[in-house]
């Protein structure tokens, strides 16, 4: 028992260290490294422990069932706490090896009285082992996929408190202290008790610590998690810890993805915006006197909420959801498409990038299809289409598949800081040329510069792709691919 | 707690108890409370079929009715011989079927999640010498005239992963842990398939290419064998498929039928059709020009010849009919016609179909549910889900289909013991081989409902393509027109299709009407 528990203690470093840090191979062997080599300290430190061997065997059980049992939820906490979670790491694997270590030699000297010498190694040896080979089967198999590795440390803590609480009642008649020491038992396994209890308060803790600056707001709704930040005046949105905008420079990504489609469609009465519950996208098309009514689509009804009524939130879309013109709809976008037949004169999808298949559908030939008969006469949609500098084939991908779902397409890109270069197409079943008007108050664009943006530099121009069906989806597998080669 | 003399055995059960207590009390760690899992056998017409077997229906009937053609058994082949008569045409005629609803292997359910399968659940895409497949997907607006396939109805990504070594993988071919040299196998197994192929004796239907070949007298095993395949991931691979298209494990069947999965059609598709119901869709769009043309719940007890005419009885009405098509399983012709054919050489799988209905998803790690999930090494064939379909970015409730081809002991045992069992041995059995990949799933699902059935599909076991029953079957000249995919010795709808149509055929030839 002693055995497994040790060596479970081991293998979750060595496992979490693998998750946090990569490189498998590297962290696995220094762990055991460490590990072992902290159990020959213990070993050699046994030694210098001379009376009140049975009580010293309880407090050093109980000590690496504390410290084991948290061991996880530490590295867990060092990891989005602190700069040093290598010296952390080491420092609790040494320091668990150092009193396993003293494990063996304390509980060989126990029971010297009891046994020959010769049966007593084999014994205790022999045990130890089978501890191992059991924690090693029952560690992946059982432990991980079922209680994870928070829980599953708790778990393997409280049963080390166990095994020294029982340690108690077998020695009863060899320990002094008895009272004192079965308090601290049970005060131990009550605080391993309370971290299961809370195990998923601390890991939010963890997580929220992920973030830079400082997290005003969190929530966790059926769909997503949403957390603003601020520092300073730049405010922050993060849907399940992905950026979706900064307020800093937001407005160049809003102006971008809006007015040169919109601009471009005269007297556009009925806007559909998909995706983009933030009501940025809104804020945008609301400077246009012609509109008479904007549908927003999206799917969390908590997003549009926090949109309509947080006061910091609101300054940022300047009210847009609140208008009267505004028509807020909470549902998927392709179920909703297929549920009506509404026209309308310019559309914009403002999804998130398609990380999985789930997304992808939103990005697909039938998608654009079902897209194409809610565009009235001489519209115009315009989809956000990830960066063409970083996910290049992803991009062209996305104008492959307007193409070859009956639309011209027209690509342009612009450049927003806090996402780097970014591209948006522009569909239609018409001819189109960027505008020469927009309206007034717009911060990053000019008619000017308009031309400029449908010009692509080498390095991002056309490359081929195979268009995005629900039945292959390309997209997912190019942006997986394209990105991965990035991102850290 | 080691080095413990033996008295102390007394002790350590007491401290198990008690530990069982404080973990229990203090740390919150006992087994989380499952939730009760409802539901029941949902097959019910067994009982009576077997009244057939065991000659014990005596209702005699009270109503006559004269009709040219009688179509016994809508299942596919019942139901496209009608779709032919019907579009040449002919009217005159009934489909009779035993169950509550038209649809056999085809049949669905539907609960107030998701319309879900019973059987047969997807359609490969086909090849172009398919063509009355080919028809039927162009009249239900599957295929249009340029040639492309209707984006919404193929299946969507990702459409298959495999449960290996604890984890899941994109595709069904293993590859997780394979080796070189493993793959090697399986790149010169698809080269043979493909020579296979090029032979063009593997088609769809099956009767267009087939030529007697030595390769029905061995076992796919046995091929597989003496080819020098050896890999255990290749070799489970093609056990997964005899499985799931045969119900029958790899040394049970025939290597040409073997083959024939592989090598008849095209690798390189992108398919299959499939819909939330399954094949259900099909027959629901089936039913839209013949629901008028049938009687469910109607048993064909018996046949006879009365007035120079098939007198064909089913609860308390007797069809007089110029000619019969005979659709239902060709086994059970002999418990009610005389003249029937031998028959003791056709053999069938037995199956157990589950659906599942999941309050919520069970938690996935690193992997996207798929359409198709497998887990290998299990003795079922893993599960499809019903809402895969499903437009909408995310789904919060579905059905699962599972399937379980029960091929490890002989189908008489099989069958005994889908009688014997309750569904409380079924429920378990299913959840402990889902709970390997879905450790959650006990907390995921509230309704189990299961679909036994004894006789699922025809067996195509050594020697019986180009065997002698099969021959004698195909060679019965009668007015009752034999038309079940069995015949063909392959359950799929491409040959219960075409079995169906061409029976028709003979019976408008019969009739004098071409």
């Amino acid at each position: 028992m002693i055995a497994a528990c040790g060596l479970v203690y081991e293998l979750l470093a060595g496992t979490l260290a693998s998750y946090l840090l990569g490189d498998s191979v590297l962290q696995f062997s220094t762990v055991i490294g460490s590990y072992l080599f902290a159990m020959g300290i213990g070993s050699y430190l046994s030694k210098f422990i001379g009376t009140g061997l049975v009580s010293k065997f309880v407090q050093i059980e109980l000590m690496v069932g504390l410290i084991g049992g948290f061991s996880s939820t530490i590295l867990f906490l060092g990891f989005a706490y602190t700069q040093g979670f290598r010296l952390l790491l080491y420092a609790l694997v040494v320091v668990i090896g150092v009193l396993v270590g003293l494990e063996i030699p304390i509980m060989m000297r126990i029971l010297k009285d009891r046994f020959e010498f010769r049966d007593l190694v084999a014994q205790v040896l022999t045990f130890d082992y089978l501890g191992a080979l059991g924690a090693s089967l029952l560690f992946p198999l059982w432990l991980v996929p079922k209680l994870g590795l928070v829980r599953g440390a708790l778990f393997f803590g409280a049963l080390n408190t166990l095994v020294a609480l029982w340690t108690t009642y077998l020695f009863r008649e060899r320990i002094g202290g008895l009272t004192r020491l079965r308090a601290l038992c049970v005060a131990g396994l009550a605080a391993l008790g309370v971290g299961l209890a809370y195990e998923h308060q601390i890991l939010d803790l963890a997580d929220s610590n992920l973030y830079a600056d400082e997290v005003i707001l969190a929530r966790n709704t059926r769909y997503q998690r949403i957390v603003v930040t601020k520092w300073r005046d730049d405010v922050r949105l993060f849907l399940n810890a992905h950026l979706q905008f900064s307020s800093r420079d937001e407005h160049r990504y809003h102006e971008a993805l809006v007015h040169p489609g919109m601009s471009a469609v005269a007297g556009a009465r009925r806007a559909l915006v998909l995706g983009g519950g933030d009501g940025l996208a809104v804020r945008e098309l609301l400077r246009y006197p012609s509109v008479e009514q904007i549908t927003l689509v999206d799917l969390d009804p908590e997003m549009t909420s926090l949109f309509r009524s947080h006061p910091l939130l609101t300054s940022l879309n300047r009210g847009a959801l609140s208008h009267s013109k505004v028509r807020v709809i909470n549902a998927d976008a392709f179920t909703w498409l297929e549920s009506n037949d509404e026209m309308f004169d310019f559309v914009v999808m403002d999804f998130p990038d398609p990380t999985n298949f789930s997304l992808g559908k939103l990005y697909t030939t039938a998608f654009y299809r079902l897209l194409g008969r809610h565009l009235a006469q001489g519209g115009l949609a315009v989809a956000q289409s990830t960066s063409p500098l970083f996910a290049r084939q992803s991009f062209w991908c996305v104008a492959e598949t307007m193409k070859q779902a009956g639309f011209q397409v027209y690509p342009y890109h612009a450049y927003v800081p806090s996402f780097g270069e970014w591209g948006f197409i522009l569909a239609g079943k018409r001819p189109y040329s960027p505008p020469q008007d927009l309206p007034s108050g717009l911060r990053f664009l000019t008619p000017a510069m308009l031309p400029q943006l449908f010009e692509f530099p080498a390095d991002m121009g056309p490359v081929p792709a195979a268009p995005n069906r629900l039945n292959d989806q390309t997209l997912v597998r190019y942006y997986e691919q394209e990105w991965s080669r990035i991102a850290r | 707690m080691r080095a413990e003399s033996s008295q102390q055995t007394a002790d350590h059960a007491e401290l198990l108890d008690r530990r069982r207590l404080l973990s229990l009390g203090l740390v919150g760690l006992g087994p989380k409370t499952e939730r009760p899992v409802q539901g029941r056998f949902v097959d019910d017409s067994h009982e009576l079929a077997h009244r057939l077997r065991d000659r014990t229906i005596r209702a005699l009937p009270k109503a006559e009715v004269r009709i040219p053609v009688v179509i016994v058994g809508a299942g596919i082949a019942g139901l496209s011989a009608a779709w032919w008569l019907e579009r040449r045409g002919f009217r005159d005629f009934l489909l009779l079927e035993l169950e509550k609803q038209p649809g056999g292997n085809s049949r669905w359910g539907e609960n107030e999640v998701s319309a879900y399968p019973w059987g047969a659940h997807y359609l490969p895409l086909p090849n172009q010498e398919s063509t009355l497949v080919r028809e039927l997907c162009r009249e239900f607006g599957l295929l249009d005239a340029q040639g492309s396939w209707q984006e919404r109805h193929l299946c969507h990504s990702p459409q298959e992963r495999l449960f290996l070594h604890g984890r899941w993988q994109e595709g069904l071919e293993p590859e997780l842990g394979v080796t070189r040299k493993q793959r090697d196998q399986f790149r010169r197994f698809h080269e043979k398939m493909q020579q296979f192929r090029e032979t063009r004796q593997f088609t769809l239907p099956m009767e267009l290419g087939a030529k007697p070949s030595p390769l029905d007298r061995i076992s796919f095993s046995e091929w597989l064998r003496q080819e020098g395949f050896d890999s255990p991931y290749l070799l489970w691979y093609v056990d997964y498929a005899c499985r799931d298209d045969y119900g029958s494990r790899a040394r049970d069947t025939s290597a040409w039928a073997g083959i024939h999965y592989f090598a008849a059609r095209e690798r390189a598709e992108r398919g299959p059709l499939t819909w939330p119901e399954g094949n259900g869709w099909l027959v629901r769009k089936l039913l839209i020009k013949l629901a008028k043309y049938v009687r469910t719940q109607s048993m064909v007890g018996a046949i006879r010849r009365r007035q120079g005419r098939l007198s064909v009885e089913a609860r308390e009405t007797a069809y007089l009919a110029q000619a019969v098509i005979w659709a239902a399983p060709t086994f059970v012709l002999r418990y009610v016609f005389e003249e029937c054919p031998d028959t003791s050489g056709l053999t069938y799988s037995p199956w157990l179909t589950a659906n599942l209905t999941l309050d919520r998803m069970p938690a996935e790690r690193d992997s996207e549910r798929a359409w198709d999930n497998v887990l290998f090494d299990s003795p079922a064939l893993g599960y499809v889900v019903a809402t895969h379909q499903n437009l909408a970015s995310r789904t919060e409730r579905s059905v699962w289909t599972y399937y379980w081809a029960l091929a490890d002991q002989p189908p008489a045992r099989i069958r005994q013991m889908l009688l014997e069992k309750d569904w409380h041995f079924w429920k378990e059995e299913i959840l402990r081989d889902l709970e390997r990949a879905h450790p959650d799933i006990r907390q995921c699902v509230s309704r189990i409902d299961i679909l036994r059935l004894g006789h699922a599909m025809v067996r195509p076991y050594p020697g019986w393509i180009f065997g002698e029953t099969r021959r004698r079957l195909l060679a019965w000249s009668s007015d009752i027109v034999l038309a079940n995919s069995d015949l063909s010795g392959l359950s799929v709808f491409e040959e219960a299709q075409y079995r169906g149509v061409r029976a028709a055929e003979r019976v408008l030839r019969r009739l004098g009407r071409t």
